[in-house]
């Protein structure tokens, strides 16, 4: 392909203008070496952040003799989903799903309402004695009575193994509040206004058009509410003593502490000429199987959501 | 002829504070089981509130089953308290419809005062249904084994009754007719207030009830006891966190472990900056996006996953052993070394896994204050010579100190927060010395242990100290750099 006058003429033009600018234009074995062991430390620290979960998985899903050898290292070997099937018949187990799924969808949808709904009603400015209510939300954030007290008020209450006790502190979260009232205040306030001079009551004007318009805003309080719950472990853990009310991570808690006896964890265990051995490491892989399926939804749902997590934690930046 | 309107408005209004007020006091008393009306005898349990006594039947009759069987006390009397304490929960109910309800203008205000009128002679009939189970009580199969007791918030409760009936029907009087033509209508401001309310009430509930707790610390308090004058200690137990050798050596030991993590990660706060500034010379977005993305993931799984993957990586059949036997560095049979057991380096471990845990997320921030980073700097400083390194600590790092500086203080002011769980699940009978920071020494001693006083006193020292620090660090922020962090 012959070239042109003028490509000849502009290739000779950008070799000069290189060579008065070399330093702009020449990789300096610095640099090189720079992002070498850039690169080298971020892969690195991936994988570890990777690699246990990816461990766990493979060998829940591997042949448990293999396992059980400690042979299942880097890749899963004869695989099966056997071990996800022997969950149903661990103990309480479906409690402690159907425990926490439940909550972490009403406390959820209720925390968001009400943050979207508290979070429109501060920012209304006629609102009786609006600046004290709002600081009156805004001080709990920073204060606690401490787990205690904490815990003693709950009792008072009766709301010690009590379902309601997961559900009714959720509903009012001050923070996830000042995020949706900054939000409001973002939105142009003209929108309000011609909706009120068309007669829109308030709770009109919040139902068809604040809460519509806030949407980015609570889907990100959404998410970080529903991974708090799903996660949530503490309230389990104090408030609760019937062994049907405890969390998913609560069950996982007293799984990973019981002896490795895997008759303690499943019902009516396997055949009695099941070796001492092979029932400890089946315990292993259950204990595994367990911790994964209470890892997966959080993986599944965690790369959809990234973009969200990460306007969350901006917002969070700029406090109101 | 307005102005007069007005006028006897606010004199009434007086009044009307005074309604409120009552009602208010019956909301608050139906929730302690210290004013429970419903607690005619001893086989009801003294931690029942009202509140609890009307809505859960079987809550009212927990420990009465034997007493049915045996026929100490006849069923009946119990459905006879059950019935009462839904009246009364009626009668508040309806009183706090007819307290909202005065705010309204002239119409709304005397419908809400027949509720209020309802509301009182509900409170009464209640208590009399209470006294009369009362008396039922008295005349049980077997008196002595129910042990009837007279409630005295059945007085309670009828002061309150009264009180509200009176005033609203002397409002009711006073207050002129309004014309038939009048809608119900409520100024603005006191709507959204009404709207407000109930949130209101369930973060009292939550967040400033607690707070009432605190009277554990000055009684003698044992799981399962009462609080009563017998009991009051006074400052006993604050002495005692001082006086007692024993306690005092944990207090010291826990605290150094405190302090210890705390300060291991305030003195490396500098690394999610630095992984973020870092992070910003990957030029490959790809490569970054991907970075960031699965650096994150550990921020948003519990401290019990971690553990269960700190088990899956570092215990006897764990990770680093089975590696170590496939590769020879350890013999087949031999026994793998639980590295999580083990006394040394706790503090480190602790730190580690938090690190690992938190730095790909509290990067986030730094690098979207990174890209908040004029460009045209960056440019300006290549023209000028500057390198690499040059361009980081002149352009890079004095762009994110605002941001670094906030989470710098509000760490210290979280100085003795280190958060329950981590430490609660790494904690075993080896490290259980190093581990124990004050959040799980609280935890150890109220809810595990036996002193439920003592730990509360440790909690209001935390709870004190932390306010204290963090109003300390807002005016350390106010100051240098004209900005409150709170």
């Amino acid at each position: 392909m012959a070239k042109t006058a003028q490509e000849k003429l502009d290739e000779k033009k950008e070799k000069e203008y290189k060579k008065t600018h070399k330093n702009f234009y020449k990789t300096k074995p610095g640099d090189v070496l720079f992002n070498v062991l850039n690169y080298l430390f971020f892969t690195l620290f991936t994988l570890t952040c990777i690699f246990p979960f990816y461990y766990l998985f493979i060998n829940t899903i591997s042949d448990n003799d293999l396992v059980k050898r400690g042979l299942i290292n880097f890749y899963p070997k004869g695989i099966n989903f056997n071990n996800y099937l022997a969950l149903k018949s661990v103990n309480d187990l479906g409690y402690a799903f159907v425990v926490t799924i439940s909550r972490t969808i009403i406390a959820t949808v209720l925390m968001v309402v009400a943050s979207a709904f508290v979070g429109y009603l501060v920012t209304k400015q006629e609102m009786w004695k609006r600046s004290f209510w709002y600081r009156f939300l805004v001080i709990t954030m920073y204060f606690n009575a401490g787990l205690i007290p904490w815990y003693l008020n709950f009792a008072m209450l009766g709301l010690t193994n009590k379902y309601t006790a997961y559900i009714l502190p959720a509903i009012v979260a001050p923070y996830n509040i000042i995020l949706v009232k900054t939000y409001i205040e973002s939105i142009p306030g003209e929108l309000e206004e011609s909706a009120f001079i068309d007669g829109a009551s308030h709770m009109t004007v919040f139902r068809k058009l604040i809460f519509p318009l806030s949407k980015p805003i609570l889907a990100t309080i959404a998410i970080f509410g529903a991974v708090g719950n799903w996660n949530s472990f503490q309230d389990s853990l104090i408030l609760m003593q019937d062994s049907h009310l405890f969390t998913l991570q609560h069950r996982l808690y007293i799984y990973l502490n019981q002896s490795s006896n895997i008759q303690s964890v499943m019902q009516s265990g396997g055949s009695a000429a099941v070796s001492a051995m092979e029932q400890a490491l089946n315990a292993k892989v259950i204990k595994y199987t367990i911790s994964m399926v209470s890892i997966i939804p959080i993986l599944l749902v965690y790369p959809f959501m990234m973009r969200y997590f990460e306007e969350g934690i901006m917002l969070g930046a700029v406090k109101g | 002829m307005k102005e007069e309107k007005t006028e006897i408005k606010g004199a009434l209004g007086n009044v009307y504070i005074v309604q409120r007020i009552a009602i208010l006091l019956a909301v608050i008393a139906m929730f302690f089981p210290a004013f429970n009306p419903a607690r005619i005898c001893e086989l009801i349990s003294e931690n029942l509130s009202l509140f609890t006594s009307a809505v859960s039947y079987s809550s009212l009759t927990d420990g009465c089953a034997r007493a049915f069987r045996m026929g100490w006390i006849d069923e009946s009397v119990f459905m006879v308290i059950f019935v009462a304490s839904i009246v009364i929960l009626l009668g508040i109910i309806l009183g706090v419809a007819g307290g909202c309800m005065s705010l309204g203008n002239l119409k709304m205000q005397k419908t809400g005062l027949l509720f209020s009128m309802g509301s009182g002679l509900l409170q009464i009939a209640g208590s009399v249904i209470h006294f009369v189970s009362y008396t039922m009580a008295q005349n049980a199969e077997n008196v002595e084994r129910v042990k009837p007791i007279f409630a005295n918030a059945i007085i309670l409760y009828i002061v309150i009754g009264v009180v509200v009936f009176l005033v609203s029907v002397f409002l009711f009087i006073k207050l002129p007719k309004p014309d038939s033509n009048m809608k119900y209508e409520m100024e603005s401001k006191y709507k959204l207030f009404l709207m407000f309310l109930p949130f209101a009430a369930l973060a009292f509930v939550f967040c400033y009830l607690p707070l009432w707790g605190w009277r554990y610390a000055f009684f003698n308090y044992k799981s399962g006891g009462s609080l009563s004058m017998d009991n009051f200690v006074g400052f006993k137990w604050f002495a005692y966190l001082f006086q007692n050798a024993a306690t005092r050596n944990d207090i010291v030991r826990v605290l150094r472990n405190t302090f210890a993590m705390s300060a291991l990660n305030i003195f490396t706060s500098w690394i999610p900056m630095m992984f973020a500034v870092f992070l910003c010379e990957v030029k490959n977005m790809r490569f970054r996006r991907f970075v960031q993305t699965f650096t994150t993931i550990p921020n948003f799984i519990s401290w019990i996953l971690v553990y269960a993957i700190a088990l899956s990586i570092f215990s006897t059949d764990g990770f680093i052993n089975t590696f170590a036997k496939e590769f020879g560095l350890l013999a087949e049979d031999a026994t793998g070394t639980n590295y999580l057991m083990g006394n040394s380096f706790t503090w480190v471990k602790m730190w580690l896994w938090g690190t690992w845990k938190g730095v790909g997320w509290s990067a986030i921030i730094y690098i979207a204050g990174i890209s908040g980073i004029d460009q045209q700097l960056y440019e300006a400083a290549e023209i000028d010579g500057a390198g690499r390194f040059q361009r980081m600590w002149h352009i890079t790092l004095p762009g994110l100190t605002p941001t670094f500086f906030v989470l710098l203080l509000m760490s210290i002011a979280n100085i003795l927060t280190n958060g329950l769980d981590q430490y609660l699940v790494f904690k075993n009978a080896q490290n259980v010395k190093t581990i124990e920071v004050l959040d799980l020494y609280v935890y150890n001693l109220g809810i595990g242990g036996s002193s439920i006083p003592l730990s509360t006193v440790v909690g209001m020292f935390k709870s004190v100290i932390s306010v204290v620090l963090l109003f300390g660090a807002n005016g350390v922020s106010k100051k240098l750099r004209g900005e409150s962090i709170i």
